[in-house]
């Protein structure tokens, strides 16, 4: 997996952005800090944990939604002034990648009433251990958008990496392909934007622990 | 006056009349009272009416020993200024014809949100002299929307058994220094002058003791304390920027006694001389008349004195413009001093596309009001937990499930509560309650005074020990600052340090921003936008509109 070696310079992942221009990190502060932290806590009760992922979630969408395509539009106000603002292009979606990806679709219903979502399927085989699609369900017209990928735990990309091959291969441009994550390592951030150099990754942070008990822990599955 | 008294102060027996205040009424209110204990105490028509009726030694001997303490007691139940505060209220929103009291309160600090020092006057004199006429009088010449009426009877001490017998037994001096209880009445007035909240005692004759509850009173431009020995101690007299003696020839006050006792009353012209020689001259003569030399005016014929009236209310007139008591419209043209870069203290959310998009949804006219409500929730979401990242955190390294420390943070206070400016900082409270668990709420009524255009305080509900918090205080615009001003004001009057106060809006005014910042370089300032003017009916420009109507869907019909 190339040359992942992880000094420690990885507190909040600016490195990596100053590496792939196109990895975007959540403004690092310390309240966003403070979420990750109750989310990393062994100890955080699984209401809070919820409680305090959703938060986390709506935060990375909104910033997840800066990154579509706008342009300018004038409005006036009832004052009769004239406001110079903005209007988001029409023709985005999500896709939310099965199954802890779904934690991120309400998030992304708080921000967009009616934005169509998708769903893949991605599971990895018994033996193989090889990432494999089962199931992919899109828009009809989903390579005309630009597409909010959701998935909020990365630690080797493989997984990201089979979802955006089953995007592509629906006509999806790579560079209308945003991922949305809340943690992700430095090896999945190498392996996704080498392996697709266009697409865009927004998380909140890159460490190289990745808590992968999100799933279990947001869904309630215990092992 | 004593009629509204009751009104309030069920305990107090006296008569229901009266809406004009005279120096006739005592007489009417103290016999009513009095015949009330006339039926248990026979020799009652031998005691003295008159409130000052007690001889000076703080323990009188035996001359008729029921009587004059009885009278003395029975002066207090019914004349008890206890509840006077209340009671003035209603009299003065009566008399004045104007809402005074129940409208809301106004400014009481300059444009620059530093508290404007009340003034304070000192009204003394013997119960029998009018100082309560006089009182009144000046009140209603003020025409100042806002005065705070604070009575030494509210801070008689509360008795002990033994004490309470001897009162029974009418022979407890309640017009002896001692009987009030200076140290709580000097820290009322102190707090008064620094224009903070107090809880004053409310006095029950009856029982010799405080009720439980306590009537809340705030600074305001003007606080008159008034009672017979106001100027008794010299750290009260320290704090009055005008002290006014209300003096009555003593003929005059025997001869209001003897008509007043002898022809209501029915009793005889030897007994009202005889106590008043023996008891209430002395009395007046020995603590209340020496009082006079600390007196900056000292008014002759008490309320019928209207020269002498208009010359306190015209120097009133003149401290209360000096101390500067215009706010809004100061505030909307205070703009010269807003040239200079924004303080530090003032948060702007990073302009992203995002925020922009949502600006350009809540800010469209056209918007309808379901999309108005959602892009503003959205947007509120936004600043709120903006505002939750400007708290203090601390370090902490925490176990994860992986078995590797995580080195983290956490905030360092669980203290934190919601205060919402009302109607419009009512749609942000939903999103402090999204994301704070179990966060209190309190609330602060505002309106603005469609006649003055200055802001009034209306109404006040906040979570006990609010100066233990971190106050994020909601607004969803801030266009002159003037509310705002206020709401921090009331915070900072209930000892919430400026540092914990954090100002939050979807929108403001660069004016606003400016004078706020100015008048409270420690508050926070959090804000999704910051447009640069202010129209003449003080909305922000090119601005939102009116917030609250659009989100409550409360416009007034199309224009």
């Amino acid at each position: 997996m190339g040359s992942t070696d992880i000094d420690n310079n990885y507190v909040n992942g600016l490195e990596y952005c100053k590496e792939y221009k196109r990895l975007k990190i959540l403004p690092a502060n310390d309240q966003t800090k403070a979420l990750q932290t109750i989310l990393r806590d062994k100890n955080t009760t699984r209401s809070d944990f919820k409680f305090y992922a959703d938060r986390l979630i709506r935060l990375v969408i909104e910033e997840s939604l800066n990154q579509l395509p706008f342009t300018e539009c004038n409005v006036i106000t009832p004052t009769g002034a004239t406001y110079k603002g903005l209007k988001y292009k029409s023709g985005n979606c999500g896709v939310s990648i099965v199954r802890s990806g779904e934690s991120m679709e309400q998030g992304l219903r708080d921000c967009c009433r009616s934005i169509r979502i998708g769903k893949i399927l991605v599971e990895s085989d018994s033996e193989t251990h090889e990432a494999k699609v089962v199931y992919a369900r899109f828009p009809e017209d989903i390579a005309r958008r630009h597409v909010l990928l959701m998935y909020p735990i990365m630690s080797t990309g493989n997984t990201v990496s089979k979802a955006v091959n089953v995007l592509k291969e629906h006509g999806v441009k790579e560079d209308c392909i945003i991922l949305s994550n809340l943690f992700c390592t430095p090896q999945a951030v190498q392996t996704i934007l080498e392996s697709y150099p266009r697409m865009k990754i927004l998380t909140s942070e890159v460490h190289p622990v990745a808590p992968n008990h999100f799933g279990q822990k947001y869904f309630g599955r215990h092992q | 006056m004593a009629a509204k008294i009751t009104v309030l102060d069920p305990p107090s027996s006296a008569s229901s009349d009266s809406d004009i205040i005279e120096q006739q009424d005592y007489s009417d209110v103290v016999f009513n009272d009095v015949e009330e204990h006339e039926e248990r105490s026979g020799d009652f028509y031998n005691t003295p009416a008159s409130p000052i009726t007690v001889p000076y030694c703080p323990r009188p001997p035996s001359t008729g020993s029921q009587k004059s303490p009885r009278a003395r007691r029975q002066r207090t139940t019914s004349l008890n200024h206890s509840t006077t505060t209340q009671s003035k209220t209603d009299v003065m929103i009566r008399t004045a014809q104007r809402t005074i009291y129940t409208a809301g309160r106004p400014p009481w600090y300059n444009s620059e949100g530093q508290k404007v020092e009340p003034f304070v006057i000192g009204i003394c004199g013997g119960s029998a002299s009018g100082k309560t006429t006089v009182t009144e009088k000046i009140i209603e010449s003020l025409g100042v929307p806002w005065v705070t009426l604070l009575s030494m009877d509210s801070f008689y001490k509360i008795l002990n058994e033994k004490q309470h017998e001897i009162a029974e037994k009418n022979e407890y001096n309640f017009d002896h220094p001692d009987a009030f209880d200076w140290e709580l009445l000097i820290i009322t007035l102190e707090r008064l002058k620094e224009g903070r909240k107090v809880e004053v005692p409310i006095y029950n004759f009856l029982t010799h003791s405080r009720e439980n509850r306590t009537k809340t009173m705030y600074g305001a431009n003007v606080i008159i304390f008034e009672g017979i020995l106001t100027f008794h101690n010299p750290k009260v007299v320290e704090m009055l920027d005008m002290k006014i003696f209300v003096d009555v020839d003593a003929d005059v006050r025997l001869a209001r006694r003897l008509r007043r006792d002898i022809s209501q009353r029915g009793r005889d012209l030897e007994g009202v001389l005889k106590q008043y020689t023996s008891m209430v001259q002395p009395s007046f003569n020995h603590y209340i008349a020496p009082l006079m030399s600390h007196a900056d005016i000292i008014v002759p014929r008490g309320g019928e004195n209207e020269v002498a009236i208009q010359l306190i209310v015209q120097h009133v007139h003149t401290q209360l413009q000096l101390r500067g008591f215009k706010l809004r419209e100061e505030l909307a043209h205070a703009y010269a001093m807003n040239s200079g870069p924004r303080p530090p203290t003032v948060k702007l959310l990073p302009t992203t596309p995002q925020i922009k998009g949502l600006h350009t949804f809540i800010r469209n006219k056209d918007t309808p009001r379901d999309e108005f409500i959602f892009y503003s929730k959205r947007l509120i979401r936004l600043v709120i937990e903006y505002t939750l990242s400007l708290m203090i955190f601390n370090d902490k390294i925490v176990e994860t499930p992986q078995g590797v420390p995580y080195q983290g943070k956490t905030m360092s206070t669980n203290n934190i509560c919601g205060v919402s400016i009302l109607r419009a900082g009512e749609t942000m409270e939903q999103a402090v309650c999204d994301v704070c668990k179990d966060i209190r709420i309190g609330k602060i009524l505002i309106q603005t005074n469609l006649q003055t255009g200055e802001p009034e305080l209306y109404y006040l509900r906040l979570p006990k020990d609010i100066k233990d918090y971190k106050v994020i205080l909601m607004d969803a615009t801030v266009a002159t600052g003037a509310a705002a001003m206020m709401a921090i004001r009331v915070l900072l009057d209930h000892d919430v340090a400026e540092s914990n106060i954090l100002l939050v809006s979807l929108l403001m005014a660069e004016s606003g921003v400016h004078s706020i910042a100015y008048a409270f370089p420690k508050i926070q300032i959090v804000t999704t936008a910051i447009d640069p003017e202010i129209n003449d009916r003080f909305y922000v420009l090119p601005g939102i509109g009116n917030f609250g109507d659009r989100y409550f869907g409360t416009e007034p019909g199309d224009e």
